[in-house]
């Protein structure tokens, strides 16, 4: 679920000239990225198969967290 | 827009400090805007460290340590990561999780379909839809503690309304109606009550999301002869769906932490069939004593939350660009 | 429907899906309505009234509820009743009629109280401080303004029960466990985000001209925020105040685990209210009554502002 109007309305990069950042250094993937980690801890916080997926919800909430805070700060 | 306010502020501090009499116009004039801003936000953050960024992290120190606030003179030992290593192995508070996840699910469910529906209708700007908004809006003020402490009357087998109407409407005696003390039917119990109360939120949320459709869109579906079901499915739910998501994130985030309705409508039981994760969390922590356990366990609460939270910020800014 | 859709103009719904709409809302408006018409209606019932089977919806009114509310009873023996004087005003009365006396005042003013000092009180600071804050953060550039935000609005998330734990031992050390202070404070910090939040919306909205305009008179940036920003922000100041009251008001989870006497509030009271052998029901649907009735009215006055209160003022139609 990106976001579609950002994709599509602001004229913020020129067409011509400049490359483009590489997508690991983007901001709307990354965040969808991050958002996919915190998504991931919440479904191993919350089910009910492997107590293992729970034990390492937490370190996964916490890298899909930070991550956002960091990605967040990423030019579009 | 820096700049231009730069110069006009400061074209303004002249005029005034051109204004006023000497020692007044120094005063003003080394009160600068920033100065203003700083002196108008630093109580507030203050206020916001005293009171809840330095329990954080007191709580982030106790989470490593043995302590126990019943035994306040007892020694306190670095334990390292083995409180979260507890915590995160404990079955009961897995559990406790999953009756989380369940009531987080079901809930955001229910009042998603029933919030949109209701959303949807009222949409049809039908006589005095207003009127009916306002009286739907009622019990998402009330307090959860008050109107949930008297819902355990409502669902009481044999003298309450809740039970009445049921075996009224199905023909199950009272008596089998046990909201409150069957292990299946609890859950349930606080399920109807939490959507009740909170299904006008996700309402209203809609509602806006509903109204800031632009009529032409529609105009020009009708002008394709695009059919209503096709109307609905491919512009009323894709436009609304940054406001939906808005309503299912805060209300996800609350009932993650969901603690009045349950501590008053069954107080984890029976057994621990309704025992959520702020239940089990307070029990932890002030029943058992266990401090340094029960901070490590508030801290995995909290940085789920906070994970949601920041997902929640982007939410509102997308909303806000409406 | 898309047959009576194009009757009319191409978006506005036709008549018949209007009267479905209609009845499905107030269908669903009265049923939602249920439970809280209960509550009066079980406040101003008799106790065997109100748990007879099936539930009564045509009884004599009595106040049984209200009076024992406010008030402590003890049992006493049919003779002694006898040969007290006449009884003094209702309560008197109807509480001989169930063969007791009445002992003294409840608990229930007291913690009523004590929600109204508490709630008023943090609403006062959490205004105060939210308008400054607010102000700072609509017009002036502040470094790391968002993240400060963020920061402000992550403290009204966090999980209640996680922040007790450190804040009991932090009052507990303090002295301000169980205090009306104490509390006042906790909900200033809580409300003070949504202060922030809901209040920089409103600042935004008023033109900088007119600040602009004021200093270019001669007035101070201060002077122009008292007299030119401070007045055009008043509703928004006083729907804020409302939200922050009602949060106020409202709260249980901090006040149930940190208040136990002195600085309980009504919420984790009203649960308490027992008769004999369990709870007293009209007495607990009295309390819920009288509690209830202030946010009713609020919720009314507030509904043009509801939708940015519950969004942080994001969402303003």
């Amino acid at each position: 679920m990106t976001d579609i109007r950002h994709v599509a309305a602001p004229p913020a990069t020129p067409a011509a000239g400049k490359p483009r950042r590489p997508i690991f250094l983007r901001r709307g993937p990354m965040e969808a990225l991050a958002v996919a980690v915190i998504g991931l801890g919440f479904l191993m916080l919350f089910q009910p198969f492997a107590l293992v997926l729970y034990t390492y919800s937490l370190i996964t909430l916490l890298t899909g967290t930070f991550m956002f805070m960091i990605v967040s700060k990423f030019p579009e | 827009m820096t700049t231009s306010d730069h110069t006009y502020a400061d074209k303004a501090a002249e005029a005034a400090v051109r204004a006023t009499p000497e020692p007044v116009a120094r005063r003003l004039r080394s009160l600068s805007d920033k100065a203003i801003a700083w002196l108008f936000i630093a109580p507030t953050i203050v206020l916001l460290l005293a009171i809840n960024i330095f329990p954080l992290f007191w709580a982030v120190y106790l989470s490593f340590t043995n302590y126990r606030a019943n035994r306040p003179n007892a020694v306190v030992q670095n334990v390292g990561l083995g409180n979260y290593s507890r915590v995160l192995n404990d079955p009961d508070i897995w559990a406790s999780m999953q009756t989380t996840a369940h009531f987080v699910f079901w809930t955001i469910l229910l009042q998603t379909v029933i919030g949109f529906g209701l959303a949807y209708l009222i949409d049809r700007k039908f006589r005095g839809h207003a009127f009916w908004t306002t009286l739907i809006l009622i019990p998402m003020m009330l307090s959860p503690a008050v109107v949930g402490n008297f819902w355990r009357f409502l669902y009481e087998p044999q003298i309450g309304l809740f039970a009445y109407a049921v075996s009224f409407l199905t023909g199950i005696p009272t008596s089998e109606i046990q909201m409150l003390g069957n292990v299946h039917l609890a859950p349930w119990a606080i399920i109807i009550v939490d959507t009740w109360m909170w299904t006008p939120y996700v309402m209203l949320i809609c509602l806006a999301g509903l109204r800031s459709i632009p009529d032409y869109i529609y105009e020009a579906a009708e002008v394709d002869r695009a059919s209503n079901w096709r109307q609905f499915w491919s512009i009323t739910v894709p436009m609304a769906l940054p406001f939906i998501m808005l309503a299912v994130l805060f209300r996800g985030i609350e009932n993650f932490k969901m603690f009045d309705m349950v501590n008053l409508l069954t107080g984890g039981g029976p057994g621990s069939t309704t025992e959520v994760a702020s239940i089990a969390l307070k029990r932890d922590a002030f029943e058992a004593w266990a401090t340094g356990r029960s901070s490590a366990f508030a801290i995995v609460l909290f940085v789920a939350v906070f994970g949601l939270a920041n997902i929640y910020v982007k939410a509102l800014n997308r909303v806000k660009q409406r | 429907m898309s047959a009576a859709n194009s009757a009319h103009s191409v978006v506005e719904p036709g008549a018949a899906s209007k009267r479905i709409a209609a009845t499905l809302v107030i269908l669903y408006a009265v049923i939602t309505l249920v439970p809280l018409v209960w509550i009066f209606l079980t406040s101003i019932k008799s106790p065997p009234d109100s748990i007879s089977y099936p539930p009564k919806i045509l009884f004599t009114p009595s106040l049984e509820g209200y009076c024992n509310l406010f008030t402590t009873r003890t049992r006493q023996t049919p003779e002694y009743i006898a040969a007290l004087p006449e009884p003094d005003g209702i309560c008197d009365a109807v509480t001989r009629k169930r063969n007791m006396v009445i002992a003294g005042p409840s608990n229930f003013l007291p913690r009523f109280a004590n929600s109204l000092i508490i709630a008023f009180g943090s609403t006062f600071l959490a205004v105060g401080l939210g308008t400054l804050a607010a102000y700072g953060f609509s017009r002036f550039k502040v470094p790391l303004a968002d993240d400060l935000l963020f920061f402000i609005l992550s403290t009204r998330m966090m999980p209640p029960i996680a922040v007790a734990i450190p804040i009991y031992l932090m009052y507990r050390q303090l002295g301000l466990s169980d205090t009306a202070i104490g509390m006042m404070l906790l909900y200033t910090a809580v409300n003070v985000s949504l202060a922030v939040w809901l209040l920089k919306g409103f600042i935004d909205e008023i033109p900088r001209e007119y600040e602009e305009a004021a200093m270019i008179d001669g007035y101070s940036r201060l002077q122009a925020f008292r007299k030119v920003v401070l007045p055009q922000a008043t509703t928004g100041i006083a729907a804020t105040a409302i939200f922050c009251l009602i949060f106020a008001w409202n709260e249980y989870a901090f006040a149930s685990l940190l208040t136990s006497g002195s600085a309980q509030t009504a919420p984790p009271f009203i649960p308490t209210i027992i008769g004999e052998g369990g709870q007293d029901w009209p007495a607990v649907a009295a309390g819920t009554t009288i509690f209830l009735v202030p946010i009713l009215v609020f919720t009314i006055l507030l509904r043009k502002q509801l939708l940015r209160g519950i969004t942080f003022g994001a969402v303003r139609k």
